[in-house]
């Protein structure tokens, strides 16, 4: 038991070290500038013009929403573009053919990312408060934090299910990265769940990361753990539904893959 | 204009790279150093060297597709740094290994948006690509997508590429990387037939049986200079002009064998080696005649295996330089 | 020589449709990212009070930010594509300029994007009983097309940087989002703080977009498209010539670097 615990954990420090190196090997201060500023910071940018347009008069809401968003996108894409990322350099037969666990294998390339997300948020928040003059003095922010960790974990499970659409399908990435903007309008992040019709918010419900924002949010105003435990409990179990279901999917795929030979095939 | 296909004058040609994440700190390697070559017109040039020693490079200087760091490169009788387009038009160039194809599209079609880049006229771009898919052998599989040729297939789809326009000057990098002996033999009968077409053929290869076949001149280049350049022929004698024996006998034959060639005045050199339950002797010599005088009472007594007598290959010669060079 | 223009626009065409255009997910893309923005216009300008949303902004707009993406996308998956294909070295190797080959490459890209505006727009005539009537036609295709002509103009240029290294190709994928913020696809540019402002007026899009937009609001008055469009024009053609320039630095530079075989 505990061999094979250490085996395990060995292995996800492996792989985040490798993912790590090799994220950073070629690439230079700039590159690390764009990934952090790229897509999260500036579509939070464009919903507050969108949102400035319409006639919201507060931005704050959509800014803590898109930033509560960053360490789950990680969750959600980080599998699937690992996929991606191994078939272009012609490694994922390689890699599959190891006998090694998969769970820590990929699991393993998003700790560095959730890392580093995490910080950024905690970085990012205060700012944000800042910035909008938010009164943030009701604010729980240790609570506010192990919300935001619990999502990007939860979320993972949905990344094994997107990366397992990419083990059978050589452009599965593509799909699953533009699928999950379908995000930005079901979790809660721009506005609260209630202003999408009754069917759709049965949707959001149903997915990680939902109640886990919403958590967080509650958790800025000032609400203690008794008022937002039930929220936490249940996106730890929808989290771990969806680990479950995930990881399982990715098997059943690989094997699937390893049938069809699909693995390198660009 | 002089009868050269190409001349290369002090070429020379290094590259810089970014070392590390934070620091702007730069390498510079140095990847052909101040070599000098001709290829006459109608030759067929063979470039042999170790992993990293420049052919690539050079290759890709001669057709355009890297700038030399000094020295002057003319092809046809053209530079290739300030006539690149004219240059472009009139060479035809392969890389080994499986890159450089669109996968998802069908070789026919690979074939055809190259004949559009090389500006062929719609009439003549389906003649020559129905031609070129016969000469390598891929009609029965031209609408198969890319992906799903053998490694063998897309090295000989991309040579059907490079041939595409007819050109008069063509390098082929690694030619035969990865095609079995069979298409091998059948992509050098190839070469040889384009040669017959007076085509000028700057080949880089590995194999050194298929450069001493096809070759007329060779240059070994090693750490970006070439340390030889000759015909296969005198290249070979340039080295020793030895003959080598290898005789397989019975162990107990080996002390016998070797005192009665010891006593040969001539020069030869005896190694020994394992052939389990026997002993191969390697002899090499610049007196075969009087080895196999000897020899030859060896044989009657029935306790010989194994008898081979070749001369010098050209990858004795090649292996002799190149350790030669090391030392 | 035209012909030969034609028949390599066909190939290229061909070729780019095969691999990845009409590959059903790049499709999704171009539908699914527009969907998701107007999306999220939509519901904002519900939450806020709004009975109906603004059909130029927040959904053909949608359509513009779609074509935008569409085209940065497609312009950066293609060549990166080549440089993982080593098709790259073959192109550039070719006595056709690369230049040709990009201009045309970029031209098929802007075009299939028009599927994700021609989407918006009708969505906003079917869904939401958006009428055409006021609508000035002829400065809203003459918009249309100096549009088109500005992002192909803009994405030759960023081509340069794709070519060039993967490191300054990663430059590309980093602007996509800032201009499409400042360009102002999905709402008016006024409301953007000044300096935003001052760094749009760059951009030949945002001219051509301003006066696409008061074409569907109605506006008749030409002086305003005649501005608009002579920025558009003029600044399409300072990027186009500044891609002209650079493509001979940079086919230059990638033949000392030997970087166009770097994967
Ligand atoms: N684009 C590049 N950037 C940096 N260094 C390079 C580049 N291309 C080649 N080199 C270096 O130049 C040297 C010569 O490489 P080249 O590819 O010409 O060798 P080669 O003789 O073709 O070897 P092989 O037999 O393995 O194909 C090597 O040290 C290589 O690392
Ligand atoms: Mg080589």
């Amino acid at each position: 038991m505990i061999r094979w615990l250490t085996r395990y954990v060995r292995l996800y420090f492996i792989q985040a070290w490798f993912a790590y190196r090799s994220l950073f090997s070629w690439s230079t201060p700039f590159n690390y500038f764009v990934s952090k500023f790229g897509f999260s910071f500036f579509a939070l940018i464009y919903f507050v013009f969108i949102g400035q347009f319409v006639g919201l008069s507060d931005p704050l809401y959509i800014v803590l929403g898109n930033i509560l968003m960053i360490p789950a996108t990680n969750g959600v894409s980080g599998i699937s573009l690992t996929v991606g990322n191994e078939r272009q350099f012609g490694a994922l037969s390689y890699l599959l053919g190891s006998p090694a666990p998969r769970a820590p294998l990929f699991l393993g390339r998003g700790f560095f990312h959730i890392l580093d997300n995490f910080i950024t948020v905690s970085v990012a928040l205060p700012v944000a408060i800042l910035l909008f003059h938010y009164d943030a003095s009701q604010a729980n922010f240790p609570l506010v934090m192990l919300c935001v960790l619990i999502t990007s974990f939860t979320t993972s499970g949905m990344g094994f299910i997107m990366g397992s659409i990419s083990l059978v399908n050589r452009d599965g990435w593509m799909i699953t990265s533009t699928l999950s903007l379908a995000l930005y309008i079901l979790v809660g992040v721009n506005f609260p769940v209630t202003a999408l019709p009754g069917w759709l918010q049965s949707v959001s419900y149903s997915l990680p990361m939902t109640r886990g924002i919403l958590a967080a949010r509650m958790a800025l105003v000032g609400s203690g753990w008794d008022s937002i435990a039930s929220l936490i409990l249940g996106e730890v179990l929808i989290g771990m539904l969806y680990i479950a279901v995930g990881y399982g999917m990715f098997l059943v795929l690989e094997r699937r893959s390893l049938v069809n030979g699909s693995l390198d095939s660009l | 204009m002089s009868n050269n296909a190409i001349e290369v004058n002090q070429l020379h040609k290094e590259f810089t790279t970014r070392v590390g994440f934070w620091s702007g700190r730069r390498k510079t390697t140095v990847a052909v150093e101040d070599i000098s070559f001709n290829v006459h017109q109608g030759e067929l040039f063979g470039l042999l060297g170790p992993n990293g020693a420049g052919k690539t490079t050079t290759t890709k200087v001669l057709s355009t597709l890297l700038l030399p760091t000094r020295g002057s490169v003319r092809v046809l009788g053209m530079d290739v740094v300030t006539e690149t387009r004219t240059v472009r038009k009139r060479i035809g160039f392969t890389f080994g290994g499986a890159r450089g194809l669109y996968g998802r599209l069908s070789g026919h079609d690979n074939l055809r948006y190259f004949a559009e880049l090389y500006g062929l006229e719609p009439a003549l771009a389906r003649k020559r690509i129905a031609e070129m898919l016969e000469v390598v052998d891929l009609t029965e599989r031209r609408n198969d997508r890319v992906e799903n040729y053998s490694s063998g297939m897309v090295q000989r789809l991309h040579l059907a590429r490079a041939l595409l326009h007819d050109p008069e000057l063509i390098y082929l990098d690694e030619p035969t990387v990865g095609i079995d002996p069979v298409g091998a033999r059948e992509l050098r009968q190839t070469i040889k037939n384009l040669i017959a077409l007076k085509k000028t053929i700057l080949l880089t290869t590995h194999y050194m049986a298929e450069a001493e076949e096809l070759c007329d001149r060779i240059a070994i280049i090693n750490h970006g200079r070439i340390i030889a350049l000759d015909t296969p022929a005198s290249l070979k004698r340039q080295v020793s002009g030895d003959t080598i024996f290898e005789i397989e006998i019975d162990a107990a034959l080996l002390d016998e064998l070797q005192r009665q060639l010891q006593l040969i005045n001539h020069r030869l050199t005896i190694q020994v080696s394992e052939a389990y339950p026997n002993k191969k002797v390697n002899v090499r010599t610049d007196q075969p005649e009087a080895v196999l005088k000897y020899l030859t009472l060896f044989i009657s007594s029935g306790h010989v295996h194994g008898l081979e007598v070749r001369n010098h290959s050209l990858e004795d010669v090649y292996v002799s330089i190149i350790q030669g060079k090391q030392e | 020589m035209i012909g030969r223009m034609l028949r390599l626009f066909w190939r290229q065409m061909n070729v780019q449709l095969q691999i990845r255009t009409f590959n059903l997910y790049t499709l999704l893309l171009l539908f699914v990212q527009p969907f998701v923005f107007s999306a999220v216009g939509m519901v904002l300008s519900q939450v806020a009070g709004n009975q109906k949303p603004d059909l130029v902004y927040t959904v053909i707009g949608g359509g513009i930010l779609g074509m935008w993406s569409g085209l940065v996308f497609s312009s950066t998956f293609d060549i990166g594509r080549d440089r993982r294909d080593g098709t790259l070295e073959f192109i550039i190797g070719s006595p056709t300029p690369y230049s040709v080959v990009e201009a045309v490459r970029t031209l098929t890209n802007v075009l299939t994007g028009l599927v994700s505006l021609l989407a918006a727009f009708l969505v906003a005539v079917l869904v939401f009983d958006y009428t055409l009537d006021q609508v000035q036609v002829l400065p809203a295709l003459v918009s249309l097309l100096l549009i088109v002509a500005g992002m192909w103009a803009i994405g030759v240029f960023l081509a340069n940087f794709l070519v060039w290294s993967r490191l300054s190709g990663s430059i590309v994928e980093f602007f996509e989002f800032p201009v499409a913020v400042v360009c102002g696809f999905m709402y008016p540019i006024r409301i953007l703080p000044e300096w935003m402002q001052a760094i749009s007026a760059v951009f030949p899009i945002r001219w051509a977009l301003e006066g696409l937009q008061a074409a569907l609001y109605g506006v008749s008055d030409m002086n305003f498209y005649a501005g608009r469009w002579g920025m558009a024009l003029a600044l399409g053609l300072l990027f186009w010539l500044t891609a002209h320039w650079m493509e001979r630095k940079v086919h230059d530079l990638i033949r000392v670097s030997g970087e166009m075989s770097s994967i």
